[in-house]
């Protein structure tokens, strides 16, 4: 028996109320007239029989209701103090436990679990406890219980991944937590080596201000740690003969001194080259390897490094594309004159690694197997087509694909024609008659305009006689104009491919620009870009998701691991089917079956910050975060609830105690002689003063 | 349906009736009509002297032959016209201001003044009046024209502050110049010596006194229950009491006081009259012509 609130206790200091109102003796407020007290100021009574009290019955009832309304609010319970006392009450702890990559490092992860076993030791029976495993996807592995038990068992088969780190994930999936906890004093622990390059994603968290957020750290001050941290590959044709150039970084972070490090370049499977580098105590080193013949396909190669404490970020898995040509079909209208499109093949066909092949199409044969085959549609003054091979156009290019529509002659005439959703037509510009237009302004940063970056003059040159002038649409990209504001490139990225119109004259009798020195790396760029060829990066980060290009239906998936994967794609398209890279090495594409050449191949590495083992203040944990109200003020009572309140529902017996004893105190002073009395009191005194 | 005359003086019924005049007229009828008998006793027709005229004077009245001697106007008058000159002294005192049930006390004293003036004018005399308190407030000498001034005087008066009769009662005895009846209407809230010196003050002068006690049910009974603070009517100051256990102590004190007042009264060759004010009016009418008889003012 104890109370939740003592200081209300004070309030017994109200008992002295009624004492005082029974010795003032209330008829002091509404004397009895009385003609004269002559004779009354004669009678023989003592002050103290005049001021002492009275009614002792009275008394007694309203200082008991006064008491137990002071006990009321005291909140008294029965138990013990530390089951119920909001200081001592049961504790609800969410256990975050780093599974980064990082926590592999040493002794790290053997350091974590034993803060987790300490803390756990450190619970009381019924405290509540949930387990949190995060990297950089949080997981709730294990939600309220008191089974410590269980959470242990849970805890010892976790192990570290080849995974970043994400803060905000752990934080948020712990706030999810907590916001279902019984009620208890809440508390949320990070066992983590907290690594700065996790706290990306904490701001705008929304913490509420009732939740404890400790952490246990652990890693010893030894962070050395040596990592691949980038690769470059590219592919070189000497002559007839392709070759693969790989350039690595490697990065060493405070080494105790310098060491020398053999790092070896693997290619699909197999060590072709090697070098030996001297790696400072902290500082990146570049290694190039010579270039190496290409194996045909794609390759997978790996650059690896000495193991050293933290081996999960010693390799480094890349791919290289396949050396195949870029298949580009070239839609070309019925009418088409003969020379037309001559400057735009024989500039494509220049280029090598990759090549480009050029598949003239008519309007009308673009089925599903050209698509397919190419990377990359060029309407050549034509409209997309459309119905359902427009439909199958859209999601070719939502896929991946890339489209490429020129506005000649023919499109420009007609005003209002819809280009794949990027701009319309609106006529024709003829300037013949002023000496034609040039390049106005164009966005050097981009893609297609690498090549003029050092020489934009060469921009300049070309004139424009007769050119379409196109209406842009919402969310498209002008990425050039010519000198009177008129569009001449638009971009529009369309899932994951992308839509460009060109308005500019390709052929030699609206312009010069086949004549110019920029016609070729143009066209070139535009090619490349288009199709999508140099956004493949070579390698991507764990964590990411990956939709595999040129898989249209039935996508299957080889993981690192061996183990197969059957995305789920949805009615709208393969387009959907994408999958998360959890592990690094290569993952593998097929369709319907794993057999043959896989359609597509990406390389996963462990994100580049996961090797940086720079720790965080604790405090920078919430600095982005956002305080909300206590959560538990929302929340209804579960069933600890509903027992707390049955050992604390004493106030309300009080209340109801005292609530009896002040209508037996109104029954009791209206009945009887204080009754009458009341009553010829006010007589009196009404009829006296009337 | 016909109404009891003893009805018309009851003094709650009375209570309700605001025009003083009305209301006297009304006691003194109903009691007259309740006497059975002359509302002309004592009346005499005899003279008993000249006096000048004064405007207002009835005409009828004027001496003809003493005109035609003296060459000026003389009014003869009566014994019955001049039978006794009575002085009704009221006490305004706040300890007036008292009713537990009834009617207030002051308001029967009002009452009760009002209908002993009009009955003096039926019956001749000559009336005066004197309010008082701890000073004499107004003061009407007697005379057959005053009644008037009287009930205006009563209708104005209000019970207010202490009162003690010897403060005032020179001045009253003052009033009539020749010795007449002094009827004083108190609660007699004073010990009885200084009231028996009053009281001789005005016999020494040849004034018939008559003491009309007023007292109220809850002062001769002290019925209170309960613990009560009390409050003086006249200073204000305050006492808790539990009257159950004085009461009986208070009943003596005032018995002993009636007592007292009453052997003062007698000592002084007073009429002393205790009248309750939940008693009808006349009793006290009653004994205002018994004394006025038995005093032998009446010619």
């Amino acid at each position: 028996m104890g109370f939740l609130v003592p200081a209300f206790l004070a309030g017994l200091v109200a008992l002295a109320v009624p004492l005082l109102m029974h010795l003032r003796d209330r008829n002091e407020e509404s004397p009895t007239r009385f003609p004269s007290l002559m004779f009354l100021v004669r009678l023989p009574i003592r002050s103290a029989d005049r001021r002492r009290i009275t009614d002792w019955p009275l008394l007694l009832l309203r200082a008991l209701a006064v008491a137990l309304l002071v006990f009321a609010f005291a909140r008294p319970y029965l138990g013990s103090a530390a089951a119920v006392s909001t200081g001592e009450r049961t504790r609800a702890v969410v256990l975050a436990m780093d599974r980064s990559l990082s926590m592999g490092h040493g002794s790290t992860w053997a350091s974590a679990l034993d803060s987790a076993r300490a803390l756990l030791d450190g619970l009381a029976g019924g405290d509540h406890l949930s387990l949190v495993l995060f990297d950089d996807d949080a997981t709730v592995a294990h939600g309220w219980t008191t089974d410590h038990a269980a959470v242990r068992a849970v805890l010892e088969t976790a192990a570290p991944v080849a995974a970043g780190t994400r803060f905000g994930s752990a934080l948020r999936a712990a706030r999810g937590l907590v916001a279902a906890a019984p009620p208890a004093a809440l508390e949320v622990v990070l066992v983590s080596d907290l690594q700065r390059s996790g706290l990306a994603g904490t701001a705008g968290l929304d913490w509420p201000s009732d939740v404890t957020l400790r952490t246990a750290l652990v890693g010893g001050a030894q962070r050395a740690n040596a990592s691949v941290s980038a690769v470059d590959v590219r592919r070189v044709l000497s002559g007839d003969r392709a070759t693969v150039q790989v350039q690595a970084r490697v990065t060493a972070r405070e080494l105790e001194a310098e060491r020398p490090v053999r790092a070896r370049l693997v290619l699909d499977g197999r060590e072709v080259a090697s070098r030996e580098l001297r790696l400072t105590a902290s500082g990146e080193r570049t290694v190039v390897f010579d270039a190496v013949p290409a194996p045909a396909g794609v390759v997978r190669g790996a650059v690896v490094i000495d193991a050293d404490a933290l081996p999960g970020d010693d390799t480094f898995h890349f791919t290289v594309a396949s050396d195949d040509q870029l298949r580009l079909a070239l839609v070309v209208p019925d009418d088409l004159a003969r020379d037309e499109t001559l400057y735009l093949e024989r500039a494509l066909a220049i280029g090598r690694a990759p090549g480009v092949r050029l598949e003239r199409r008519r309007p009308g044969t673009l089925d599903a197997a050209t698509l397919d085959r190419a990377a990359m549609v060029f309407l050549w003054d034509i409209a997309p087509p459309a119905g359902a091979a427009g439909d199958r156009l859209s999601a070719w290019v939502r896929a991946g694909g890339g489209l490429v529509v020129h506005v000649g002659p023919r499109l420009g005439a007609r005003r209002g024609v819809a280009l794949a959703g990027a701009a319309t037509t609106a006529g024709l510009a003829d300037r013949r008659a002023g000496g034609g237009a040039v390049f106005g302004e164009h966005r050097p940063d981009h893609p297609l305009f690498t090549p003029f970056r050092s020489t934009p003059a060469a921009l300049g040159a070309p004139r424009f006689f007769r050119y379409a002038r196109l209406e842009p649409s919402a969310g498209t990209d002008v990425l050039a104009r010519l000198d009177d504001g008129s569009p001449a490139l638009l971009e529009r990225r369309e899932g994951e491919g992308r839509v460009i119109l060109n308005a500019l004259p390709l052929d030699a009798r609206d312009g010069d620009l086949p004549l110019q020195p920029a016609f070729l790396p143009l066209m070139r760029r535009l090619a490349l870009h288009g199709s999508g060829f140099e956004s493949l990066p070579s390698a991507r980060a764990t964590g990411e998701s990956w939709m595999p290009r040129g898989v249209r239906r039935e996508p299957v998936i080889v993981r690192p691991d061996g183990g197969i994967l059957r995305p789920e794609s949805s009615a709208a398209g393969p387009t959907d089917a994408a999958i998360v890279l959890d592990r690094p090495g290569f993952y593998e594409a097929y369709e319907s079956r794993v057999d043959g050449v896989p359609r597509a191949v990406v390389a996963a590495n462990v994100p580049p910050g996961e090797s940086d083992l720079t720790r965080a203040d604790p405090r920078e944990l919430l600095l982005g975060a956002t305080t909300s109200e206590a959560i538990k003020a929302n929340e209804g009572p579960g069933a600890a609830a509903i027992e707390l309140e049955t050992r604390q529902r004493g106030w309300r017996v009080l209340l109801g105690v005292m609530a009896a004893l002040l209508v037996a105190e109104t029954l009791l002073g209206a009945r009887g002689w204080r009754g009458q009395a009341r009553r010829a009191t006010m007589q009196n005194t009404g009829e006296t003063r009337g | 349906m016909s109404i009891a005359p003893s009805t018309l003086l009851d003094p709650a019924l009375l209570a309700r009736i605001a025009d003083l005049p009305l209301l006297a007229r009304t006691v003194v009828d109903g009691f007259l009509h309740g006497l059975h008998r002359s509302a002309r006793k004592g009346l005499s027709l005899d003279f008993a002297e000249h006096r000048p005229y004064q405007p207002g004077d009835d005409l009828r009245r004027i001496d003809w032959k003493a005109y035609a001697r003296t060459d000026r106007f003389y009014v003869k008058e009566y014994d019955a016209d001049t039978n006794a000159a009575c002085v009704l002294a009221l006490d305004c005192s706040g300890s007036m201001d008292y009713a537990s049930a009834g009617v207030n006390k002051f308001a029967y004293a009002r009452m009760l003044v009002a209908s002993l003036a009009w009955l003096a004018q039926r019956q001749g005399d000559r009336v005066g009046l004197a309010t008082f308190s701890e000073q004499l407030l107004e003061a009407i000498p007697p005379s057959t024209r005053h009644l008037q001034m009287i009930l205006h005087a009563l209708a104005r008066a209000a019970p207010k502050g202490e009162g003690t009769i010897p403060v005032g009662v020179d001045r009253v005895a003052d009033l009539a110049s020749r010795p007449g009846i002094v009827i004083i209407v108190t609660d007699c809230y004073d010990e009885p010596a200084s009231m028996g010196r009053a009281v001789d003050t005005l016999r020494a002068r040849g004034h018939d006194v008559l003491v009309f006690h007023l007292i109220d049910p809850a002062e001769e009974e002290f019925g209170f229950t309960g613990p009560l603070v009390f409050e003086d009517g006249e200073r204000g100051t305050r006492l808790p009491l539990r009257p159950e256990e004085t009461r009986e102590r208070y009943l003596a004190l005032w018995k002993a006081h009636r007592e007292a007042l009453q052997k003062r009264m007698a000592a002084s060759g007073a009429d002393y009259v205790v009248l309750r004010t939940d008693r009808p009016l006349d009793a006290a009418l009653h004994r205002y012509l018994d004394h006025r008889l038995s005093s032998g003012r009446v010619r």
